[in-house]
């Protein structure tokens, strides 16, 4: 178990700059999430913890000691690689076995241990596989085993369920939760995927270009978000371009295509602002003291468990959720349709993208 | 036209198509009539005695002890003492016998070449350090052929007086005693010198082809230093470097020019492949038995080493499993230490083996070279005569023709099988796809040996075509087949190479437009594939100029129309002329081969590796 902190880290790859200081405080035990889109320099953050890549400037430290330039194999920071990185020349027990052979443990302890990750990956079986005799997802869990196996003190996981079918993912993410928390190990977990980030995080730290753009508890980041890109990068969720017409103390008066809505609250600096409100918290019921807006039906979608009515407002297309079938009734696209929302459910956040 | 079973199964086409068949059909009758054909002619000999099948001559050859001597005979090295009284150890190597000696010389060639070539590429493809792109260069030099002369000057550079004592017993005293360097060993020594650049570029390609994070993923698990080259860098360049060992075992086992240039030393004449050419010339007309069953286990050896090698390459396509990404290139700055022994060692090594090449230069633009360290005398005499004299140029303008004919023949056949092979999958794509890099594991002598048999057997007798010919033998059409067949794998790779990176939709797009099939290939896929076709052309061209086996044996009986190879061999073997004019003549030689290189780097902007066996 091992507590990490980052310290202004900054990478470039020559005219790119990768991460633009990056600071991150992990604590002991704690699976720990970055979550970002395609490009933001997820993986590697990733590899300056693991040593394979070395910061241009800032410190790492793991506990007490400052590992900014320790070498990849003295740190002890095992890192899943996106790409898996599995040994095509080595079956699959002797992938997984190669950290505990490279830490010279006796045999029969190796065999124990490879025995365990591979029951645990549920491979067992499949050990004198070559890597191209496996599906992808196989290969995936053959690249975690060899990675828990080492019972590393900081796990570095880089997207490693991508490859798994639904029904696998999901039980490959309680699987790596539970181990985490037996082990008592510390991870650090790479995804893309916002919904894998929610179920499995204690903390996730979301990442846009090369810098952190908030770091909380699931709960945190998807009920508060900070900033106009961790808001749209949360789900499906409509951010709304607005601007301020009036101010008293903390309360605004924004508008939107003509619309008002009074009484919320922003206390920053600029004029020009998105909306935030999640299609879940729209009523298509009066609600007391809630704001409204009226406008068109668009589109009605059903998706099963829930039904997304799309309201035209002006330009500006906004969409609500239900799970109740019956709100729906007497809706038709092209007809009137009055959207209520409460001023609490509303988050007025600076326009920054 | 309705689907035709057989064409389907055969040629891989629904419908019966009049240039997919031909594009089967030609290359397989080319290769099978001008190869297969008469190295199995030879067999029928091989295994005839008294009217019957039999094993004898095998026999005969396997229990006589001049082929197998077990225990070897022989001392390695004799303590001799020179003309000035300093003491001299003479390194001939011990006789195993002909059959054994063959494979003892091609198993160490090998041994070394692949140390060599696998501690070059590995330093070259993880270090950056100052002079790597001079090193990376000069890795070509060795590679330039010159046949006969190449190998003159190592004989030179190892002798009693020669550079190799000047610097290590003179010089550097080093060497408490002179050493002198012949027979077997030097045939050892020169094969070395010339072949470690091809494991070299194999290796290398390996090494650079490694995908990086399979090497941090090993570090990132607390591995490292030797024990990460051990067991996962070294073996997943293995293939590449099996290949390359390979290519450089075969080329030891058919090679005539070192053994003929150390022949003064009996011992380096008891080399299968000298054998059979020397018992080809001495004894012309006759259809030796013997020859040929010694053909057939050189054949039998050099074709188990390329199956091998293919089957093991194709077991281990490590068609990297990963997943795109990018790549971070292992490449780091040496340690100081790291950097001295890249200079102490390496360099040295590089220099010496670069020497023969300059050694050929300098024989070539000088008047002597006797029992000095380098030749004496700078003049342009030789080059003069060369260009000049009627009848040195006959064997430039012989070779020249000749390789170009074949090269016509080459481009035709590589394109035929190529787009046949990688568009149309029939039961015959396979066999044809192995035929055409098969003559790489034919050792040229037995190319010769078995055009010898079957062109005496089918051409009328005392034709020109017959080489038995009692009213001269006109050995231009033999070489240009044995040319063709020879060095078509060299074009055949290159072109299909090219014809996978052209998507095969770019056709069917064309032909669904409307266009003829005929049409499709010269409108849309031959110009894409020009370039390669142009590489792969060259490539061949400077080799077949340089073509030994066939071009000593069958183009040396009739002098008049001999290539350049025959030329140098006489010269060599017989002193028909001063070898400074082999050495002008190997000065071309690598002046058309430079020439080709660079042509070809400029024109295709691509590297070609120029040999390689997968
Ligand atoms: N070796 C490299 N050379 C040049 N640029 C690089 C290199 N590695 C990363 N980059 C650049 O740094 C940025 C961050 O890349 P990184 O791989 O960390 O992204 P990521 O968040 O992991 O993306 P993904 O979700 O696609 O894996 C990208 O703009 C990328 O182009
Ligand atoms: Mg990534």
């Amino acid at each position: 178990m091992v507590e990490v902190k980052l310290e202004n880290i900054v990478k470039t790859f020559g005219e790119t700059v990768a991460l633009k200081g990056i600071d991150l405080h992990i604590k002991h035990g704690e699976l720990f999430t970055l979550l970002g889109p395609s490009g933001c320099g997820k993986s590697t953050t990733l590899r300056i913890i693991a040593g394979l890549d070395f910061p241009d400037s800032g410190q790492l430290h793991f506990d007490d000691e400052d590992v900014t330039y320790k070498s990849s194999s003295e740190r002890g920071a095992v890192l899943v690689f996106q790409n898996y990185a599995l040994w095509p020349h080595m079956t699959v027990y002797d992938n997984v076995a190669y950290g505990l052979k490279v830490k010279k443990l006796p045999k029969q302890e190796i065999e124990k241990k490879v025995k365990w990750a591979l029951e645990l990956v549920k491979l067992q079986g499949y050990e004198d596989r070559y890597p191209t005799q496996l599906s992808g997802g196989q290969q995936q869990r053959v690249a975690i085993a060899r990675a828990l196996v080492v019972e590393p003190k900081l796990l570095l996981l880089d997207e490693p369920l991508s490859n798994l079918d639904a029904k696998l993912r999901l039980e490959m993410r309680s699987e790596i939760r539970r181990i985490q928390r037996e082990l008592g190990i510390t991870v650090i977990y790479v995804t893309h995927d916002q919904e894998e980030a929610m179920a499995i995080s204690d903390r996730v730290a979301v990442m846009n270009i090369g810098q952190i753009e908030q770091v909380g508890t699931p709960k945190e980041i998807y009920e508060q978000p900070k900033t106009e890109f961790v808001a749209a990068f949360m789900g499906k969720t409509n951010v709304i371009p607005a601007e301020v017409v009036e101010r008293d103390g903390d309360k605004v008066t924004v508008e939107f295509e003509g619309l008002r809505l009074d009484g919320l609250t922003y206390t920053g600096e600029n004029d020009k602002v998105v909306v935030v409100i999640r299609p879940e918290r729209i009523s298509l019921h009066p609600i007391e003291n809630a704001v409204s807006i009226t406008g068109k039906v668009d589109l009605i979608e059903y998706y099963g468990f829930f039904i997304e009515v799309v309201g035209l407002f002006g330009e500006r297309r906004i969409i609500a959720r239900t799970i109740n079938d019956r709100d729906v009734i007497g809706l038709r696209p092209q007809g009137g349709v009055t959207f209520y929302i409460e001023r609490e459910d509303i988050l007025v956040l600076p326009k920054t993208l | 036209m309705k689907v035709n079973k057989w064409t389907e199964r055969f040629f891989g086409t629904p419908l019966f198509e009049p240039l997919v068949t031909f594009s089967y059909i030609f290359p397989l009758l080319y290769l099978m009539i001008f190869l297969i054909v008469p190295v199995l002619s030879m067999l029928l000999i091989a295994f005839t005695y008294d009217g019957n099948i039999s094993l004898h001559w095998f026999k005969s050859i396997l229990m006589d002890s001049y082929y197998l001597q077990v225990p070897p005979h022989g001392d390695f090295a004799q303590k001799l003492t020179t003309s000035t009284g300093e003491s001299l150890y003479l390194i001939r190597g011990i006789d195993f016998g002909v059959v054994l000696n063959s494979l003892v010389v091609a198993g160490l060639v090998t041994l070394f070449t692949a140390i060599l070539g696998t501690v070059f590429a590995f330093v070259i493809a993880r270090y950056n350090f100052k002079g790597k792109n001079l090193f990376r260069i000069a890795l070509f030099i060795p590679l330039l052929v010159t046949p006969f002369v190449n190998a003159y000057v190592i004989k030179q550079m190892f002798s009693e007086f020669g550079l190799i004592n000047y610097i290590f017993h003179e010089i550097l005293h080093v060497l408490p005693f002179r050493i002198k360097i012949d027979g077997l060993t030097g045939v050892v020594l020169a094969q070395s010198m010339a072949y470690y650049p091809i494991v070299y570029l194999n290796a290398y390609a390996s090494f650079i082809n490694i995908d990086p994070t399979l090497e941090e993923q090993a570090e990132n698990l607390g591995s490292k230093g030797f024990r990460l080259f051990r067991t996962v860098t070294f073996p997943l360049a293995l293939p590449g470097i099996a290949a390359g060992a390979t290519l450089v075992f075969i080329f030891s086992l058919e090679d005539l020019a070192a053994p003929i240039v150390f022949h003064g030393d009996p011992l380096a004449k008891k080399l299968m492949s000298y054998q059979i050419f020397s018992k080809f010339i001495y004894g012309l007309g006759e259809r030796s038995p013997e020859i040929a069953a010694l053909s057939i286990i050189m054949l039998i050896l050099a074709v188990i080493a390329f199956l091998g090698i293919r089957k093991y390459v194709s077991l281990r396509q490590y068609a990297m499993l990963s997943k795109g990404g990018r790549w971070k290139p292992r490449i780091s700055k040496p340690k100081p230490w790291q950097a001295l022994l890249i200079y102490l060692t390496l360099l040295p090594v590089l220099l010496l083996t670069i020497f023969p090449q300059i050694g050929v230069i300098m024989l070539a633009f000088s008047e002597r070279w006797t029992t000095t360290v380098l030749p004496q005398g700078f003049t342009i005499d030789y080059i003069k005569e060369m260009l000049l004299n009627p009848d040195v140029r006959r064997f430039i303008v012989n070779s020249l023709s000749y390789s170009g004919a074949a090269v016509i023949l080459i481009i035709l056949l590589s394109i035929t099988s190529s787009y046949a092979t990688s568009r149309f999958k029939g039961i015959l794509s396979p066999i044809l796809e192995s035929m055409v890099i098969l003559p790489i594991a034919v050792p040229g002598i037995v190319v010769a040996m078995g055009y010898f048999y079957f062109f005496s057997a089918v051409t009328p007798e005392n034709s020109p075509l017959n080489p038995t010919s009692l009213y001269g033998f006109n050995p231009a059409l033999v070489l240009i087949l044995a040319y063709s067949i020879r060095r078509l794998p060299f074009a055949a790779r290159s072109v299909y190479a090219g014809l996978q990176q052209v998507h095969i939709s770019l056709e069917e797009s064309s032909i669904n437009l409307g266009a003829s099939r005929w049409k499709t290939v010269t409108g849309i896929l031959m110009p894409l594939i020009s370039l390669n076709v142009f590489g792969g052309a060259m490539l061949s061209f400077v080799y077949s100029m340089s073509e030994t086996s066939v071009g000593i044996t069958l183009g040396s009986i009739n002098m008049d129309q001999a290539p350049i190879t025959a030329f140098m061999k006489e010269v060599l073997m017989s002193a028909a002329g001063s070898i400074n004019i082999a050495a002008a003549l190997g000065v071309l030689l690598i002046v058309v081969q430079i020439t080709a290189i660079v042509v070809v780097n400029i024109i295709t902007k691509q590297r070609y590796s120029f040999i390689g066996l997968t």
